[in-house]
């Protein structure tokens, strides 16, 4: 660090260390999106170097001036639930965005095959998971968008529901499985359709955004229950 | 005045400091501090994810600023911040005559005699 990053107290340590150390403490109180995270830990680590320099400068002994700033700043345990309010409703954010985007997919993949000709090509018990898999992925993209818009703009208006972020999860839990069960029917049943180089890469398709909606979805449940 | 107190007003604090101009986490907070000569107690590690959370709902935005090696994150009003704090600040004034009016010792002239 160098120019106000280099500001010392009296006793000649830096103000960073301290807030170095409640950075860290606040980082492992926290769940949430990882760049999300890091971001808002940053933004407070400055925030209290910046309280700490302050009173340094003012003359207090560093101890003193610590004690001071970690007053007027609050203890991890102070901020931390304002923190994962915001971190939930961030995760949230994530979740949905992944669930909007990739559960139609297979849903899309299945218009398409019908729209080509293909569909009837598929064996009889792929159709039949197949389809109302897609119907279901598609209902919890409609709840997923649904949370995008609870927890954008419109929340300047209506208070954020209290279940959204167990809701989300639940969601993005069902489009995943969803996506995994249409990713194994559809690799199950390529070799036998009339047109395995269109199926086969569906079914890829399917089990790469199963893998990200998943673990999204597993990252929501976490924060609903912090 | 104490941190619970402030609480619900934070937004409409937090506003109004940027309203001259782009601000950092730091700086909005003794900004707080300093118009309101310290009679406002603020838990100001708190500040932090309200910041976050009025970007989030579009009122402000944010860009990273850097100072040497040291990085900031600074934020300022968008048009629909600025038509929020218009609408806090009435609705404040709105809040501030009525409870004014209820405390005043002075008679109502509807109740005279």
């Amino acid at each position: 660090m160098s120019g106000a990053g280099r500001r010392t107290g009296p006793a000649g340590e830096r103000p960073e260390e301290y807030a170095d150390e409640y950075a860290a403490a606040l980082a492992s109180a926290l769940r949430g999106p990882v760049r999300a995270k890091a971001r808002l830990v940053a933004e407070i680590r400055e925030g209290l170097a910046d309280t700490v320099a302050a009173y340094a400068d003012e003359g207090l002994p560093r101890d003193l001036a610590v004690r001071r700033a970690v007053r007027e700043f609050g203890t991890v345990a102070e901020v931390a639930p304002a923190c994962q309010r915001e971190l939930t409703v961030a995760q949230v954010r994530h979740t949905a965005r992944a669930v909007a985007l990739a559960a139609p997919l297979p849903a899309v993949c299945w218009y398409l095959l019908l729209v080509m000709g293909h569909g009837s090509q598929l064996p009889l018990a792929t159709r039949l998971v197949t389809l109302p898999l897609a119907g279901v992925a598609a209902a919890a993209a409609l709840l997923a968008t649904a949370a995008l818009a609870a927890t954008g703009p419109l929340a300047r208006r209506l208070p954020t529901p209290r279940r959204l972020p167990r809701a989300t999860a639940w969601a993005g839990t069902a489009a995943g499985v969803c996506l995994g069960v249409s990713a194994l029917t559809l690799a199950a049943s390529s070799p036998l359709s009339g047109n395995w180089p269109l199926v086969a890469p569906a079914g890829a398709l399917a089990a790469a955004l199963h893998t990200v909606v998943a673990s999204s979805a597993r990252a929501c449940r976490d924060c609903a229950r912090a | 005045m104490k941190a619970d107190a402030v609480r619900g007003h934070l937004d409409g604090l937090l506003l109004a400091v940027l309203e001259p101009g782009p601000l950092h986490g730091y700086a909005i907070i003794t900004a707080v501090q300093r118009r309101s000569a310290g009679a406002l107690e603020l838990r100001t590690g708190t500040v932090y994810p309200a910041l976050n959370r009025l970007e989030r709902t579009g009122l402000l935005r944010s860009s990273w600023d850097s100072a040497g090696e040291r990085k900031r994150r600074r934020y300022e009003l968008t048009d629909a911040g600025r038509r929020a704090l218009a609408e806090e600040r009435t609705a404040w004034q709105a809040f501030t005559a009525a409870i004014g009016s209820v405390l005043d010792p002075a008679p109502h002239p509807g109740h005279a005699g």
